[in-house]
């Protein structure tokens, strides 16, 4: 998987991943929208969706952080620091 | 797909839990080129079972760990050991299903001496059951004589293989 580059929008390739792990159009989904109420969406799904952002990103999300995320505005701001925090 | 040749193959007795074909205990398991680094195709029994019908989780980050290990010794030409591994879990693997692992070679960072890969675990309708990250310490052989039982006509052999030539003791 390649890489998204620096500077990236890190809410746009967030929401094109939960948009292909649901099969929903990402105009769909809004950087506020919960993720956890999309009808559809279950716990493996979110689980698999931030897998597939760690690898994109080659970060490492805290479980505490991602069994507490509820939206893609919230989870590219976990990506955003988990980026500021790597060596 | 022919198999990747690993360099441990060199060694008559080998017996990696993970990739020797003399291990009858072990998972046994051979590696291919993948357009992303190698892969490997499993299928687990009962003996490596946890909760009933699902396999163990242990088993599944050591198939992570060994496919990555693999790809590191393979693309960098020297052995490395783990020295972190992070593994996710999205669903339990089934015993008696075949799946896939894949590794790839992780971005190097600035001032890191370690080698990075990641793997992903993937069932047949390649939908990803399992992800991990690692680093690996590279070694020289040379240097872990004391720990490891090798012959020095092995060790020869084996420095060999790992710097792309072939031949045994």
């Amino acid at each position: 998987m390649t890489a998204p580059r620096a500077g990236d929008d890190i809410i746009a390739t967030v929401t094109g991943i939960a948009a292909a792990e649901l099969g929903l159009p990402a105009a769909s989904l809004r950087p506020d929208t919960d993720l956890r109420a999309i009808e559809g969406m279950d716990s493996v799904k979110v689980l698999r969706m931030i897998a597939r952002i760690e690898q994109a990103y080659d970060v490492e999300l805290d479980d505490e952080v991602v069994f507490g995320l509820s939206s893609i505005a919230g989870t590219a701001d976990a990506v955003r620091q988990a980026l500021a925090e790597q060596p | 797909m022919s198999p990747v040749n690993l360099p441990w193959s060199v060694l008559a007795d080998y017996r990696c839990f993970g990739c020797s074909p003399h291990n009858p205990g072990g998972l046994q398991l051979v590696f291919e080129p993948h357009p992303d680094g190698v892969c490997t195709r499993f299928r687990l029994g009962r003996h490596f079972e946890s909760y009933p019908g699902i396999v163990h989780g242990g088993l599944v980050a050591a198939i992570c760990d060994e496919t990555m290990g693999n790809l590191i010794v393979l693309r960098h030409r020297q052995s490395a050991l783990t020295v972190s591994m992070r593994q996710r879990y999205i669903t339990p693997l089934a015993v008696g299903r075949s799946y896939l692992c894949v590794a790839r070679l992780g971005g190097d960072r600035d001032g890191q001496r370690l080698y990075r890969a990641s793997a992903e675990v993937l069932d047949d309708d390649g939908t990803v059951c399992a992800t991990a990250t690692a680093s690996y310490q590279p070694f020289a052989l040379a240097d872990m004589r004391g720990r490891l039982a090798l012959s020095e006509p092995e060790l020869a052999a084996l420095s060999r293989a790992l710097a792309g030539e072939r031949g045994g003791p």
